[in-house]
């Protein structure tokens, strides 16, 4: 295998392909490597950690075909820390020379055929607005849970809905809900759960707009953004029943001005350390939030705020209640609540296509 | 729909319910000591030699940890109840300064104890008469500190629930094989038996000993009912086990007279209404308090006890004769390997250690080791009586009669520690985000293992969850003698970070579920009911506060309640 191309854009492919490389070491030696492809002026750089694979392509000046699997973060390193301009990359017997200016290092690659071979995803080609589905992927993915031992709780729902595809994560103490309407990616009443990491870093490829093409299979899902293919294994299992958590109806529903509530709930969270909640006072004058903490001091702000409801004191988690305000869309938002121990649900308003769903903490 | 739900944020529930009697604050136990003795247990030949098939130096079953600031502080006192009264000088033969490991840093500590009989001159015993003592000339600048000790503690106490056995040797802990003494009477300790000692070997030296298995619920009692006498003292009461405690009577002494005055009288009241010996030394700071109460107390002699002058002053001033003289491993924190460090730079007494320049003590101990240590050979101990230290962490763990090997049997074992650990949580309103498991296999090597999680907890059902995950990831093939479960990280429960699965029609049924069981044990005993996992054979096995806590009994089922 023989090929040149400028440094940034093999930087930009290795980096990119890298990040499905899991750096704790998995059971495979080849997992710690990158493997390449070439094709004619076709270089596709693959990382996988067997969960999740991404593959990035792109045009090189070809010389000969083959394919080499070189350590990861080493090749990565080396080819940043080149001078700007051409790279000739020729991988022979065993060792891979990577050759920039008056540079010239020699890498033992790693046996290529160790290599898995992953699957892409079948099933039928949507193409959805990048733009979009990010979006929507920034205010879903945050409420997935990390916590490996319930795995079910680690994906997003993607689910056929009527109206539309539907993201859904939950991570047992929020709960958030997005509706992209008009979207059709699988057929009515299916429903598949992508593991979050996975889309935590598709969010990352689609920061660049244009479009994404969706393949959702039995058992992987592949998303193609502009040369990059990112194929995730599915998470097999049922989702819990989020409908049966969302109240049908708040008799207490507080309305704010989006921006004022998130900047009084991070000064106010100053306060609310060891874990302590953020206290929500809510009374027809308005809003008061309350943060204290024992032997370090209190703080409290008043908000104006619409309020239509019984008075009420509600406490959350000032990290979950800050994420919810700040993945929601508009200026104005709305906080529907039951009482201090059920959930509330945060919507924008004049908006049904999201929905932030919290418990609350229990103050004794 | 909801059930769904639950079967999938629960995962892993068994049919659960709870548990504790706990009671008080327990046994002041560090970290830091166990994490030696683990590396000391990793060497062959060591740790159990002289006690085969006996936890070492007691099996100190559960605990309330606290972890002081201080590093590397020898143990106010562990289950072994008050070991370092032990001072029959038969004891010698065995407890030579040469030994490694565990036994010989409860040896350095009865060593300290024999060298405190020093030069009786600068020190004032006053029996009931508050003759001496106390600095008049600046009561205000010296703090005064009572170190109360009871005597033979859970002995004592047994000896009031059976007086037909006073004036005989007695001894309270486990009778089993792997048992070790809790407690002996001074009759016991005649014939060289002390705390810590493995049962076997206790047996052998006094076979004619009664063993009485502990009552760890009743001991807490009486302490909690000595600890309020303290405390009609001064509100500065630090205890630091069942069985003794610090008290800052500074402030006290405008009231209810000096120092030795105050000390006598709590002497007399604690024998007033409790019936109970206790000794007690007086010094202007905690070290020397403790260094003193030990001087006071009584000795053993085959003629009978030797009454000891119960209350020691230590007075201000004097301090520095007194604790020069005595062996640097009087010190608190000099183990075994900082003795020898010590000694290799020609140490040999506190001082030796004192005269030392500051940097020559960093040098060969460390930056916060040397500090501390020659701080205390100056006598300066400027650590405050903290009433209600906070407790950092709760644990059960059992030695087992044998080693286990069924893995099921393990399970079942860990269930029954967290519903323990949990009880006592909820009793104590805390919550931990960590829960640790603890597995000792038979060759002494100890392994720890943790996980934190997002939200703190009291639930026995997480607890449990999350501990068999952990012993899941142990390999146990080689038997287990010891399976111990935390939780640590605790906060005040108080706040709680609802989950979905809690709702139910707006009840939280775990909570809910956990609090009713706790209720019926209060009524009815921990035995009445506890999670299914628990249930074998018609019998409900649940672990309470203090079973077994100085090595198992022999044969199965000893805390078994029948359902």
């Amino acid at each position: 295998m023989k090929f040149r191309c400028e440094r940034e854009q093999l930087v930009e492919a290795l980096g990119t392909a890298g990040r499905a490389v899991s750096s704790r070491g998995g059971s495979l030696p080849v997992l710690a490597g990158l493997r390449l492809e070439l094709a004619g002026n076709q270089l596709t750089v693959t990382g996988s950690d067997l969960d999740l694979t991404i593959s990035a392509q792109i045009e090189v000046a070809g010389d000969a075909d083959g394919v080499a699997v070189i350590p990861s973060k080493l090749v990565a390193d080396v080819v940043r820390a080149m001078e700007p301009g051409a790279v000739q990359v020729t991988v022979a017997e065993g060792d891979a020379e990577i050759a920039a200016g008056r540079s010239d290092f020699t890498l033992r690659t790693i046996p290529a055929e160790e290599f898995p071979q992953i699957a892409g995803a079948e099933g039928d080609a949507v193409t959805l607005d990048a733009e979009q589905f990010a979006d929507a992927l920034k205010q879903v993915v945050p409420a997935a849970s990390s916590d490996d031992s319930r795995p079910i709780l680690t994906g997003v729902l993607l689910a056929a809905e009527p109206a539309g595809l539907r993201l859904v994560a939950t991570d047992s103490y929020r709960l958030a809900v997005r509706d992209l309407p008009g979207t059709t990616v699988l057929d009515e009443g299916q429903q598949v759960l992508v593991p979050s990491r996975a889309l935590s870093e598709l969010a990352r490829l689609l920061s660049a707009g244009g479009a994404v093409t969706l393949r959702l299979g039995e058992r992987e899902a592949s998303f193609d953004v502009d040369g990059v293919v990112l194929t995730t294994r599915l998470i097999e299992g049922d989702f819990p029943n989020y409908r049966g958590l969302i109240p049908e109806s708040h008799p207490n529903s507080l309305t704010i001005n989006r921006s004022e509530l998130l900047d009084a709930v991070r000064r106010v969270r100053l306060l609310a350390q060891e874990s302590t909640p953020v206290r929500l006072s809510m009374s027809p004058d308005g809003l008061e939030l309350i943060a204290m903490t024992q032997d370090v001091g209190q703080a409290h702000e008043a908000l104006d705020a619409a309020y239509d409801g019984d008075e009420l004191t509600v406490a959350f988690n000032p990290d979950y209640l800050l994420n919810g305000i700040d993945v929601s869309a508009g200026d104005e938002i709305r906080l529907e609540t039951v009482d201090a121990l059920k959930p509330a649900v945060l919507r924008t308003v004049g908006d049904d296509d999201f929905l932030y769903l919290l418990m609350p903490v229990r103050v004794s | 729909m909801l059930g769904r739900f639950f079967s999938i944020l629960g995962s892993g529930a068994v049919g659960f319910s709870f548990v504790t009697i706990l009671d008080r604050l327990p046994l002041v136990h560090r970290t830091k000591r166990e994490d030696r003795d683990d590396r000391d247990a990793d060497r062959p030949g060591d740790g159990a030699d002289d006690c085969p098939g006996a936890e070492p130096c007691g099996a100190v079953a559960l605990a309330l940890q606290i972890h002081e600031a201080v590093p590397d502080q020898p143990p106010a006192q562990s289950a072994d109840e008050d070991r370092e009264e032990c001072q029959d000088p038969r004891e010698n033969w065995w407890r030579g300064r040469g030994h490694a490991g565990r036994r010989s840093r409860v040896g350095s500590h009865a060593q300290s104890v024999r060298a405190q009989r020093g030069p009786a001159d600068i020190v004032s015993a006053c029996r009931h008469t508050g003759e001496v003592v106390d600095g008049t000339t600046d009561r205000t600048a010296r703090r005064s500190i009572l170190h109360v000790d009871m005597d033979a503690f859970y002995a004592s106490v047994e000896l009031l629930r059976r007086p037909e056995l006073r004036g005989r040797p007695v001894i309270v802990g486990g009778s089993g094989l792997r048992g070790v003494v809790a407690a002996a009477s001074y009759e016991a300790r005649a014939y060289g038996i002390r705390s810590a000692m493995p049962s076997v070997r206790a047996r052998r030296l006094c076979p004619h000993a009664v063993f009485l298995p502990g009552d760890h619920a009743h001991y807490g009692e009486v302490s909690s009912r000595v600890m309020n006498i303290f405390r009609s003292f001064t509100h500065l009461v630090e205890p630091l086990s069942l069985d003794e405690a610090f008290l800052d009577v500074s402030g006290a002494r405008r009231l209810q007279g000096d120092a030795v005055t105050i000390a006598n009288r709590i002497r007399g009241r604690v024998a007033d209404e409790e019936g109970l010996p206790c000794s007690v030394g007086v010094a202007t700071t905690k070290f020397l308090a403790k260094l003193a109460s030990q001087r006071a107390k009584p000795r053993p002699a085959m003629t009978g006890p030797v009454p000891g002058v119960g209350v020691m002053v230590i007075r201000p001033g004097t301090e520095l004769d007194f604790l020069h003289p005595l062996p640097v491993d009087a010190l608190w924190g000099v183990g075994p390997a900082t003795h020898e460090r010590l000694t290799r730079l020609g140490v040999d007494t506190v001082g030796d250690l004192a005269a030392l320049p500051l940097d020559a003590a960093i040098a060969a101990l460390g930056e916060a080791s040397g500090r501390h240590l020659h701080a205390l050979a100056n006598a300066v101990d400027d650590r405050a009586v903290v009433p209600d230290q906070q407790a950092k962490s709760v644990s059960h763990e059992e030695t087992f009669a044998s080693d286990i090997h069924d893995p099921e049997h393990l399970e079942r074992e860990a269930v029954r520690q967290a519903d323990a650990v949990s009880r006592r949580l909820r009793k104590n309103d805390k919550q931990g985000r960590t829960i640790s498991l603890k597995v000792r296999f038979p060759d002494f090597r100890t392994i720890t293992r943790s996980i934190t999680l997002d939200q703190p907890t009291d639930s026995g059902r997480v607890i449990a969850h999350e501990a068999k995950r952990l012993l899941a990831s142990v390999d146990t093939s080689p038997g287990v003698r010891l399976l111990g479960v935390g939780v640590a990280g605790l906060g005040v429960e108080g706040a709680r970070q609802l989950q979905f699965g809690d709702i139910d029609d707006g009840e939280t049924v775990w909570d809910d579920a956990e609090r009713a069981v706790d209720e019926i044990r209060d009524r009815f005993g921990s035995g009445s009911i506890g999670p299914a996992t628990l249930a074998v054979g018609g019998e409900l096995r649940v672990k309470r506060q203090g079973d077994q806590q100085w090595g198992p009994d022999d044969g199965p089922g000893t805390d078994t309640t029948q359902t």
